[in-house]
């Protein structure tokens, strides 16, 4: 028998140079740890290729209990209103080794 | 990977030269790459706004690039001045790696500045409580850190310095690496620079005619500013004058528009990157760079 736990999983993509901020905020919520991809596309902001700098995407992955799920998400409606362009999706998932994710990121 | 070669070579050239260098001169030439670096954006911003076509926060940041400076397009020009055989000195390059940054912080002011406006334009001039509760040195601090120590910038006065206390001796060991293959690195590096433009020139229908316009015209405008600085002021000769000119013309693709994107978000990146890649770049490397030499050579006759 596995011991699962529930917890949020919330993904944001956006730009690469939302990377420092996006880790400042995520950190002051209290998270234990954040996880990110390169990545390439295209939507509303045109296609980020991933050659240059200006147009290369982040998937930013942050794993949270639900309690704290709140705060993060206040912190992206802030960037949403000063007009970054953010696409942020959150997840229901079990995870093992619940404690892990009640510590937060030094 | 191929810039930072390419600036390091420059660099090391460039600081080696440096020891010839007089120290008056070279204070007057980062002197004024400061001031065109501060003044050509406002220039930019205020031609931009005047056609009525273009929105304050976009007049900002297009204007940001034009205030700043292409390694590339200054990278070919040498190349340029070099199969010519004409020489140049090496205060050009100083005022390359000083004109990097003040564009950007005046691209910053313009914006925030802007910003004021907008949101005291539409709360019906009262005044707005702004939510974003930073303080402005918070705000802008961390941009302006990221603005001067940007990579290309360290790079660049990195390598000049290493370039300046070198003896005869260790930079001839370097020569194989940083003299022999330069110009295949350069060929290299733009032709994916071009791959890029090209990409981007699809994107010319999107920016309109008035801001395509302003991609051929500004360079122009930037181009004589430097022509002034490099014989008037600075007394440079026509290789010195000329890349002045280009430092004058270019306007930034790699190093502003990520600064941009983050500083001011309102602003579109289809906008200042098609403008700055597809249009000023290609134009200055095929009309620019040859026209500014010829009037150069006008000037000091």
């Amino acid at each position: 028998m596995h011991n699962l736990a529930p917890e949020k999983l919330v993904t944001i993509i956006t730009t690469d140079v939302l990377e420092e901020r996006l880790i400042s905020l995520v950190k002051k919520c209290g998270v234990s740890g954040y996880t990110i991809q390169r990545a390439r596309g295209g939507g509303s902001s045109g296609i980020q290729s991933g050659m240059l700098d200006i147009d290369t995407n982040i998937t930013f992955h942050v794993i949270l209990p639900s309690e704290r799920l709140s705060d993060l998400l206040d912190g992206m409606q802030e960037l949403i209103k000063r007009r970054y362009n953010l696409t942020v999706y959150v997840a229901d998932v079990s995870v093992l080794r619940a404690d892990k994710f009640s510590v937060p990121l030094a | 990977m191929m810039s930072i070669y390419l600036l390091m070579a420059i660099g090391l050239h460039g600081g080696f030269e440096l020891g010839k260098a007089e120290l008056g001169l070279a204070f007057n030439a980062v002197l004024w790459a400061i001031i065109l670096g501060f003044t050509l954006p406002m220039l930019g911003y205020v031609l931009l706004l005047f056609t009525g076509k273009v929105d304050r926060m976009n007049a900002a940041a297009i204007a940001a690039h034009y205030g700043s400076v292409s390694a590339g397009t200054f990278l070919t020009a040498i190349a340029y001045l070099d199969n010519l055989g004409v020489e140049y000195e090496s205060y050009p390059l100083i005022m390359l790696a000083v004109m990097e940054s003040p564009a950007i912080i005046v691209g910053l002011l313009l914006a925030s500045w802007s910003r004021q406006k907008i949101a005291k334009a539409s709360s019906g001039g009262q005044v707005v409580i702004d939510t974003d509760d930073r303080s402005f040195k918070e705000k802008v601090f961390p941009l302006l850190h990221e603005a001067l120590t940007n990579g290309s910038v360290v790079i660049l006065i990195g390598s000049m310095t290493i370039g300046a206390i070198s003896s005869h001796k260790a930079m001839e060991k370097l020569f194989p690496f940083i003299d022999e293959i330069f110009m295949g690195v350069l060929c290299l590096f733009l032709f994916e620079m071009g791959m890029e433009a090209g990409r981007r020139i699809k994107e010319f229908k999107k920016v309109g005619a008035v801001l395509a316009i302003f991609g051929l015209t500004m360079p122009l405008f930037g181009g004589a500013a430097g022509i002034i600085v490099g014989h008037w002021i600075l007394d440079l000769s026509v290789g010195g004058v000329t890349l002045v000119a280009v430092l004058g013309a270019s306007a930034s693709y790699i190093a502003v528009p990520p600064a941009m994107r983050l500083a001011i978000p309102e602003a579109n990146p289809s906008f200042y990157l098609t403008l700055a890649l597809g249009i000023t770049f290609p134009f200055n490397v095929v009309v620019g760079i040859p026209l500014y030499y010829y009037v150069a050579t006008i000037v000091s006759a």
